[in-house]
């Protein structure tokens, strides 16, 4: 998996166009951004790359690269 | 995990307030945000206890449609349970109170037992267990929370969730009975993410709160009462779809059965996407999954047996069905069990005080 697709996933999950969103992006920054987002990215997460996202590991990152080095750590570990 | 023997489920009813809440109304929602949370959470209105009635109130009145139903003399009930995290008062039990209530014989055995979203698994494991061992022929495994009494009204990430329910079980030895296959867990690491921190003995270790009352900001912002609960839903959406799943897998596998020899598939109500999702990872399709969350809301403690009875037409013949409760913690079971025909009784409304 590359970051292409998981911003893709990412875009999908919360309902946003895949082009508004890269790397850098300030996700909980977003206008549409709130707590039920979470869980879609969680969901996103466990769904398309078989990990578990906890709420702290979206607390915790700031871009959505950020989260993407999360997912890959964590689906190393599988 | 060896499967309980020769009990038989014989009756199972439910009882909730008749005041709505609905999730249009809730005034700390704007418009918008209460489709988006409707749309998600599939929550579409709840019903909540007026001051006054408490939890025993409404398993009192399922129980009581659960005797009517089954025709049982009191005298003949030697168990009953409690499950619930919302007691009538800390001391004493509220089952022993319900005794008297139900006028049940003081041979009967009865105590609570303190779980929230897991408790039908384990209920069923507890009360089996003792009418196996002890050789009691019949039993009482009441189930029901009033949550909204424990939720800040403007706390968005609890109180919109949660309705208020109570049920009944009634449990027969029957060396006919088809096996009851379980799976039964638990995880203490996850005991903040839904918790009611004040009012027991460990808040109160020194430095005490001071004053008897005190408002206090959690992580998230929310203004709440030490005795309010705290709900973190994303670390209980991320835990639910991670080991729920695995949890409801070993059960039916206990069995030597497959998904496709379970008739329907009965949820903790927590949330639609957490449904969802684990349906779909377990292979079975919307029409066997059975909701009541739309109506109920998190019935919390009494969901599963809320949505049997919110569906009680499906059990107008034999079924075989497998629960999973998940939440509070955490802990989490499945079962796998069969229920008579006619044995799931309409979800009832009752405002009644006992």
């Amino acid at each position: 998996m590359t970051i292409e697709a998981f911003i893709e996933k990412f875009s999908f999950a919360i309902e946003v166009e895949p082009s508004t969103l890269d790397a850098d992006t300030d996700f909980k920054a977003l206008d549409i951004w709130d707590s039920l987002n979470t869980l879609s990215i969680i969901a996103m997460a466990d769904a398309d790359f078989n990990v578990a996202l906890s709420g702290q590991d979206v607390e915790s990152s700031r871009t959505v690269g950020d989260l993407w080095q999360v997912v890959k750590a964590k689906s190393k570990l599988l | 995990m060896k499967a309980l023997s020769g009990v038989a489920v014989r009756a199972i009813a439910a009882a909730v307030p008749t005041d709505v809440a609905r999730t249009q109304d809730y005034e700390y929602l704007n418009p918008e945000e209460r489709l988006r949370f409707q749309k998600a959470t599939g929550i579409a209105s709840r019903h909540i206890v007026r001051d006054g009635q408490c939890a025993s109130d409404l398993c009192i009145a399922a129980a009581e449609q659960a005797f009517e139903y089954l025709d049982w003399s009191r005298d003949s009930v030697g168990v009953l349970v409690l499950i619930t995290q919302t007691g009538d008062q800390p001391v004493p039990a509220t089952a022993i109170v319900i005794q008297q209530k139900l006028g049940l014989p003081q041979n009967c055995v009865a105590f609570d037992v303190n779980l929230g979203c897991s408790s039908y698994p384990y209920g069923l494991a507890i009360v089996g267990s003792m009418m196996q061992s002890l050789g009691i022929n019949r039993a009482l495994l009441l189930i029901g929370d009033v949550s909204s009494r424990v939720c800040a009204k403007h706390d968005k990430s609890s109180w919109p969730l949660f309705g208020d329910a109570g049920s009944a079980t009634a449990l027969e030895l029957d060396e006919h009975a088809t096996p009851i296959h379980l799976d039964l867990m638990s995880d203490g690491s996850g005991k903040d993410a839904i918790i009611i921190p004040g009012g027991g003995l460990a808040s109160k270790r020194p430095p005490p709160l001071q004053g008897t009352v005190q408002i206090e900001a959690s992580a998230d912002g929310t203004l709440r009462r030490p005795d309010n609960l705290i709900l973190r839903g994303a670390d209980i959406f991320s835990f639910a779809i991670s080991k729920v799943p695995l949890s409801i897998r070993r059960a039916v596998d206990a069995g030597g059965t497959t998904p496709d020899d379970i008739d329907l598939l009965v949820l903790h109500q927590a949330n639609k996407m957490i449904n969802d999702t684990i349906a779909k990872k377990l292979g079975f399709t919307p029409d066997k999954v059975p909701t009541s969350i739309e109506h109920y809301g998190n019935t919390s403690s009494a969901s599963i047996p809320v949505t049997l009875c919110t569906n009680a037409s499906l059990f107008r013949e034999a079924r075989t069905i497998a629960v999973s409760g998940f939440g509070v913690g955490l802990s989490w079971g499945s079962a796998v069990l069969q229920l008579p025909a006619n044995s799931i009784l309409t979800c009832v409304e009752s405002d009644a005080i006992y």
